[in-house]
């Protein structure tokens, strides 16, 4: 069994909410896998214009998603469509695209991206890469900023809640450092650990986590 | 038969070149406001100011417009086949132009001869659409634009691209390392199917007077005078491979709105068969960078029909047009600053069997090639500008150009050039405010005195001020 068939067999219960086949099987509960495989397929797609079928997005305005933590990609799901994750590009792009998604579906689709290879890092500026790692495993003791690994795992891949960072676009995570930073995004961790850190941290320590 | 019998009048030229511009006019497409109510998405998702398309707004209209976020109604078959997907609020919306144009000289009375008319011209509105923009039913979506025109005072149909689309993804061991969208289109305006902002009926300048004198003449492909925008209809298929590949033919006829039906000697510039379209080009993506490389075409048999005042049978021989262009587009979409460039160039090769025959044309063989350099900027999507160059070149036709005030040429040219300043703000994303200058180099074939009447390609600078409303 292939690792998306894995994934599809989580979807057999599941009631679908998103694209025209999707609702079809939202409509019949005992829809064939084939229907549910269908649905998955369709969401996906919409998904992987911009994040890359296989979660592996080329702008960085859109996160990669692929080998992120399922829990994680389902707590932001649902607070898109909800609408507590309100920072611009949330409001842009994904409460539109989220306010669909029957409860279900948010979690296939976060145990379809959640199995996917993760990206692999991108080389950069090594100078500014050396403090980065430097500020991720060891935070910033004298203003009370702890170690990023902390919460996030020593290789910066995520633990639950706790979003994967490894090899994730830079300037998508500086925008999320600086939105987070500003409270128009609410991490309510975050939001303490960060509030010290300055821009030019914040462009060491995303410049390390895209080069792994 | 004369050349001076085929001659127009002024007044004549004047009427044709307004119904020229109107055609203009209509062509460019919009962004519309249904698709953010269909998709919960902000233009900026799909557009980096409207209507110029970022990589996501190519993404979404090559899948067919159908992405939507929105209840629906639904309906399936006792086999589960679905048999309806329906926006419970339909993608309807509505555009307004309201526009003021000035031009360096006035332009002639049309009716009192030595007299000017009114430097300065004041269009409200220039132009009111409504759409129909978004999803009809799963994989299946339409832009349906049906506008009145201030200049023409009329109602009519518009531009139009009707598409069904499927998407498959293949190879890799999870089935998703290629992806293929496969889609039909049927259209009324060759290029208003296309993505890249870089062909004629999505391209720059993306509004422009509709008052002002524009050149005598442009390619079959554009959508200016002579141009087959919205009069003729076209089935085509392509595929976005990888969202890298892009490939498309459209079949086109004649389908001409008005006038005699069937159609006949009082209709103009009839297709005689098919006119195949094709379409291909490369883009590449980096960061927030995407260059596109293409090329596309048009090949018509065309019947003049109607010209001037003279009707000619729809049989014997054709005018043959084959439009051959190259283009490019460059964009960089980052959180504060946008900037796109753009380079355009068409080629057309005109054999004039029967526009020689019954004397319309003096050339069996003409050209005519069509340059365009643009660049954009914008900072935050709210304040911004454009600089462009045009230039247009052709064969020399004592009879197909001819001088009359205004419009004509006295020494028998297509040729013009010049240069497009516009600045626009947005301070809102769906309303711009746009300043637009364009000055002529050369206007039908000279810089001084290009018409025979005195008139020289600078008179023809137009300031052309808009307020452009989209809701």
């Amino acid at each position: 069994m292939t690792r998306l068939n894995s994934v599809l067999a989580l979807a057999m219960a599941a009631s679908m909410s998103f694209g025209g086949i999707a609702r079809a099987a939202d409509a019949v509960p005992d829809a064939t896998t084939d229907m549910q495989k269908a649905a998955l397929h369709k969401v996906v797609e919409t998904c992987g214009t911009c994040h890359g079928v296989n979660g592996r997005s080329v702008s960085p305005t859109f996160p990669n998603l692929a080998a992120q933590p399922a829990p994680y990609v389902e707590l932001q799901l649902k607070s898109f469509k909800d609408q507590s994750r309100a920072d611009p590009d949330a409001q842009a792009y994904m409460w539109g695209m989220a306010s669909q998604l029957s409860d279900s579906m948010i979690g296939t689709l976060a145990a379809y991206f959640a199995a996917q290879p993760a990206a692999p890092g991108k080389g950069g500026n090594s100078a500014l890469i050396a403090q980065g790692k430097r500020l991720f495993e060891e935070g910033v003791p004298a203003r009370q900023i702890p170690p990023c690994a902390s919460c996030h795992g020593a290789h910066a891949e995520g633990l639950a809640m706790f979003p994967r960072l490894a090899g994730q676009h830079a300037p998508y995570l500086l925008k999320q450092l600086l939105v987070i930073q500003s409270a128009l995004r609410t991490a309510p961790v975050m939001h303490g650990v960060i509030k010290d850190l300055s821009k030019d941290q914040m462009q060491a320590v995303v410049a390390y986590l895209e080069s792994i | 038969m004369t050349r001076m019998e085929h001659r127009l009048s002024s007044r004549a030229l004047l009427q044709w070149l307004g119904a020229g511009l109107c055609v203009a006019l209509a062509s460019p497409g919009w962004a519309v406001p249904s698709f953010a109510r269909q998709t919960g998405m902000a233009c900026a998702a799909c557009h980096t100011v409207f209507p110029e398309l970022t990589p996501f707004g190519r993404e979404f209209k090559l899948n067919g417009y159908v992405l939507d976020n929105i209840k629906q109604v639904t309906g399936i078959d006792t086999t589960n086949r679905q048999t309806l997907s329906l926006n419970s609020i339909p993608p309807i919306s509505l555009m307004a132009q309201i526009s003021y144009t000035h031009t360096s000289a006035a332009l002639p009375d049309s009716a009192i001869s030595g007299a000017l008319a009114k430097d300065g011209d004041l269009l409200f509105p220039q132009q009111v659409s409504f759409f129909y923009a978004g999803k009809i039913a799963d994989g299946l979506g339409a832009f349906i634009q049906l506008t009145y025109d201030g200049v023409g005072d009329s109602f009519g149909f518009d531009n139009t691209d009707i598409r069904y689309t499927h998407h498959l993804s293949f190879g890799g061991a999870n089935g998703n390392d290629h992806s293929v969208i496969l889609g039909v289109t049927l259209n009324n305006n060759p290029t208003v199917q296309d993505v890249w902002n870089t062909t004629p009926a999505w391209g720059v300048p993306y509004s422009n007077s509709s008052v002002a004198p524009s050149p005598i003449t442009s390619t079959k492909v554009e959508s200016g005078a002579g141009g087959f925008g919205q009069n003729v209809g076209g089935l085509g298929v392509y595929m976005w491979l990888d969202d890298h590949i892009y490939a498309e033919i459209t079949d086109y006829t004649s389908a001409i709105r008005g006038g005699a039906h069937p159609l006949d000697s009082t209709q103009s510039n009839v297709v005689s068969g098919s006119a195949p379209y094709w379409r291909v080009a490369y883009e590449q993506r980096w960061d927030r960078n995407s260059l596109s490389v293409g090329a596309f075409g048009l090949s018509a048999s065309t019947h003049p029909g109607l010209q001037g005042t003279t009707n000619t049978a729809l049989s014997g021989v054709t005018d043959k047009f084959r439009d051959t262009a190259a283009d490019v587009q460059y964009q960089f979409i980052g959180e504060d600053h946008q900037l796109t460039g753009m380079a355009t160039y068409i080629s057309e090769r005109q054999t004039l069997d029967a526009s020689v025959l019954d004397g319309f044309a003096g050339n069996l063989h003409n050209s005519l090639k069509s340059l365009k350099l643009t660049g954009e900027y914008y900072y935050e999507r709210t304040i911004g500008g454009t600089i462009g160059y045009f230039n247009t070149t052709g064969s020399h036709d004592p009879v197909l150009y001819t001088a009359a005030p205004v419009g004509g040429s006295a020494n028998d040219s297509p040729d013009s050039s010049g240069y497009i300043l516009e600045v626009n703000y947005l301070p809102w994303l769906n309303t711009k405010l746009q300043a637009q200058y364009v000055g002529y180099q050369k206007f039908n074939g000279q810089k001084t005195n290009y018409d025979g009447s005195g008139r020289n390609a600078s008179d023809n600078n137009t300031m052309y001020l808009l307020v452009w409303l989209n809701f």
